[in-house]
């Protein structure tokens, strides 16, 4: 229930220097210099091509000769290979239908619950009984999972076999917006190691905006999710490891729990 | 919290209810705490009377409008309230649109008869003349923002636009209704200030105001309109069922936090004066 | 059914110093508020007082279709729904959505399509609700702007804002930003909207009469106007974040 795989390029994202932090809002010229810079993530060219502009509220950030817009705010787009918190809302004989927090419900088939264990038996194969069926999980549970095919058009698909993923019984679920995730995992999962250290929680953070958290006891679950809707609503802002830690070290002496 | 969402989790389920069990609430209250109210009077200029109404998350704006028209033939001497509610969809990812659906007409109904049935409308000073012309308010109730409970915020917002309601006064003159030039205001409409308090029932667990979570899982809920001495009437929705200990003690409930709500929202505080 | 005061307007729109019946001068916006993200049930949302206008504008999306028919399999869809509260206007409105609330909900789609990337979400649509509170005067235009803030704080990726403005001929003068009285008493009303990135008109209706010349004076004031609002839009949506970093920077932030 580890996250310190996670820490791709893609969550360094928001931890940069100081320069970086330009407000910018849709339509927002980012430089009328496009000898020199190409535009990146989140801007386009306008329609003369002579500057490039914004397309969403977010930070202006270069790297290198890119200018690139990290979003504040948006919604979740599955790709492949991100894992996600599903929430089963339907399932007939041959599927599941995951609500991933997405514009479309994902597809869970009954093959890619089970692991592929093919038991040799006097030399028969045997096929696994439950294969086929969809008894292992029922409406309401929460997976941890991950995206094996999405696209654009068709449904995206899930699989629930892998390191860390499966059901999860205990704990609880709670979502942020989806561009501050990077925030709460930190540089190198440096914001997620603190919250597991000072609250003494389990944490599971997904792409798609959600984090599952386990914890002693409910106070320290309630703790953790007021430190984590704090990161949520400064995430925009810098130092806020430092401001984490004090924060979580006072709000532990008012409440009484260590 | 996971956004809103028709499927509940059952962990998010076991979350809501261990709260419960250990009498807190998700959110921090105790089982008979209300969440934070803030009201605002008067802001729609165009309405006779308005009140924007936040009861935690949940937003409610209601405006009051007036005709004259003539009276029902069975009570010629009094005026008519009618109470309207609509669950706007940029309210919530749950909300429709279209005509209204259960849930609208069931705010408003309840709403509606917590008034009617407790002294609270003067409907004979709502009547000009007798037989041939009485004011007909209309209370119209938009939600803003859904965040459980709309039936006690709802209440309480209709109340605070009737008491800030200023409508113009008018007198018969020979066979036509003529404006005086005065104004009738709240506390000439309004006498009672019946207060519904609304409660969620998840398993054994009895607690006021369920918050949209809680009230996404709550197998019942039950409303109860309280004066200051009287209850006046009484709603039960959902599925669950309630024994008759648990209804005795919801009325006793009911009029003790009432009658503290209503001490502390102090509503009177919203009538108008106009010179 | 009868209301006790009528609903009547005067016969001269401008005092005897000159300025308007509330004290503005001709090219004068009315007092503009905006605020973002007030709503937190809604993907994106905003709040606008524009004089006495009262606005709500929320937007869920992409989201799937529904009815699933109007569904395109090549592009999403953008759906607006203007709607008037009962007691916005000065005679009670009936609850049901009208004629003309249909109508302006049409053209302020077609406003604001112009500046989305639908094409990138088949198959889905974006539904944006604007509920007016209270109405006076230049609803649509002030619907137009607040629901260009709202997607924006929804994160959908936008070429540019959208701003709009109403002007219009009162007394023979030509003015900006026309209130209720002045609408409905004077004689021409030329609401039009402006898409940022290209600087073209996006939205235009005229009622009235004018010659040519008149007409160029009226795009050219809305110019003006639209600039001074898209300045507000920007400081809306920035002021938000800005805020909060303020607190934690000792209040060196950029721009």
């Amino acid at each position: 229930m580890e996250n310190d795989e996670l820490d791709s390029e893609e969550f360094e994202d928001f931890e940069d220097e100081e320069f970086t932090r330009d407000l910018v809002v849709p339509g927002e010229i980012l430089t009328e210099d496009i000898v020199n810079f190409l535009p990146g993530r989140g801007t386009i060219l306008n329609e003369k091509k002579d500057k490039i502009i914004s397309l969403n509220i977010g930070l202006k950030k270069i790297t290198k000769n890119y200018i690139n817009v990290i979003p504040l705010r948006g919604f979740y787009t599955p790709r492949p290979g991100d894992k996600v918190i599903a929430l089963i809302v339907d399932k007939n004989p041959v599927k599941y239908r995951c609500d991933i927090n997405a514009k479309d419900f994902a597809i869970l088939k009954p093959k890619n619950t089970f692991k592929r264990s093919k038991i040799k038996t006097r030399g028969r194969i045997e096929k696994d009984t439950g294969d086929t069926s969809t008894e292992k999980y029922s409406i309401g549970d929460i997976l941890i999972t991950k995206i094996i095919s999405a696209d654009r058009l068709n449904m995206p698909e899930l699989t629930t076999v892998g390191k860390y993923l499966g059901k999860r019984s205990n704990g609880i679920v709670i979502s942020i917006d989806t561009p501050k995730i990077p925030r709460v995992i930190g540089r190198s999962g440096s914001m997620i190691k603190l919250l597991k250290n000072l609250t003494k929680c389990h944490i599971f953070v997904t792409q798609n905006g959600r984090i599952w958290l386990k914890g002693e006891d409910l106070a320290h679950e309630k703790l953790l999710i007021d430190a984590i809707k704090k990161i949520e609503k400064e995430a925009h802002t810098v130092g806020l490891t430092d401001r984490m830690s004090e924060y979580i070290e006072n709000e532990k002496k008012k409440r009484g729990i260590n | 919290m996971m956004s809103i969402r028709r499927v509940i989790s059952k962990i998010e389920r076991n979350y809501i209810i261990n709260n419960l069990k250990n009498e807190e609430r998700i959110d921090g209250r105790g089982l008979w705490d209300y969440r934070e109210w803030k009201i605002k009077h008067n802001l729609v200029a165009s309405a006779e009377g308005s009140a924007d109404v936040c009861l935690g998350d949940t937003r409610v704006i209601t405006g009051l409008k007036y005709e004259v028209g003539e009276p029902f033939p069975d009570i010629p001497d009094e005026g008519v309230c009618t109470v309207m509610a609509e669950l706007l969809p940029l309210a919530s990812p749950l909300f429709e649109r279209g005509p209204p659906d259960e849930q609208s007409i069931e705010l408003a109904r309840v709403v509606d008869r917590g008034i009617r049935h407790a002294d609270c409308i003067q409907t004979k000073k709502l009547c000009i003349k007798e037989n041939e012309a009485v004011y007909i308010l209309f209370v119209d109730i938009y939600v803003i923002n859904y965040s459980g409970n709309l039936i006690d915020a709802g209440g309480i917002s209709a109340l605070t636009t009737l008491i800030s309601s200023h409508i113009p006064e008018g007198k018969w003159v020979d066979d036509h209704v003529e404006w005086t030039g005065g104004y009738i205001t709240g506390e000439t409409i309004v006498k009672e200030l019946p207060i519904v308090l609304t409660f969620g029932k998840i398993g054994d667990i009895i607690f006021i105001d369920p918050s949209l979570p809680e009230e996404l899982i709550c197998d019942g809920k039950i409303s109860i309109s309280v004066t200051k001495d009287k209850v006046t009437s009484i709603q039960k929705s959902g599925a669950a069922t309630f024994s008759i200990d648990d209804i005795q003690m919801l009325n006793k409930k009911a009029m003790e936090l009432g009658n503290l709500l209503r001490d502390n929202l102090n509503l009177w505080q919203y009538k108008v004066n106009i010179e | 059914m009868t209301l006790l005061i009528k609903d009547e307007y005067p016969e001269k729109l401008f005092r005897e110093d000159g300025k308007r019946l509330d004290g503005r001068d001709l090219k004068e916006l009315r007092p503009i508020k905006l605020e973002v993200g007030i709503l937190n049930n809604a993907d994106g949302s905003a709040y606008l007082e524009w004089g006495n206008n009262k606005i709500f504008a929320a937007v869920y999306g992409p989201r799937e279709v529904h009815p699933h028919h109007l569904a395109k399999p090549d592009k999403g869809i953008l759906r607006v729904f203007y709607r008037m509260a009962t007691f916005s206007v000065f005679e009670r409105k009936r609850p049901a959505p009208g004629r003309r609330e249909k109508e302006i909900s049409m053209i302020i789609t077609d406003c604001l399509e112009p500046v989305l990337f639908l094409e990138l979400y088949p198959g889905t649509s974006f539904e944006v609700f604007i509920d007016v509170i209270e109405a006076d005067g230049g609803t649509r235009c002030a619907s137009t702007t607040v629901a260009a803030l709202a997607l924006a704080d929804a994160g959908i990726p936008m070429k540019s804002l959208v701003s709009s403005v109403a002007v219009g001929k009162i007394d023979g003068k030509i003015v900006v930003d026309l209130s209720g009285i002045e609408d409905k008493a004077g004689e021409a009303d030329l609401p039009c909207a402006i898409t940022w990135f290209n600087e073209e008109i996006s939205l235009l209706q005229f009622d009235g009469d004018m010659d040519l010349n008149e007409l160029d004076t009226f795009l050219k004031l809305a110019k003006d106007a639209l600039k001074e609002i898209y300045e507000m839009q920007l400081n809306a949506l920035k002021s938000k974040y800005i805020t909060i970093q303020e607190k934690y920077n000792g209040g060196q932030v950029k721009q």
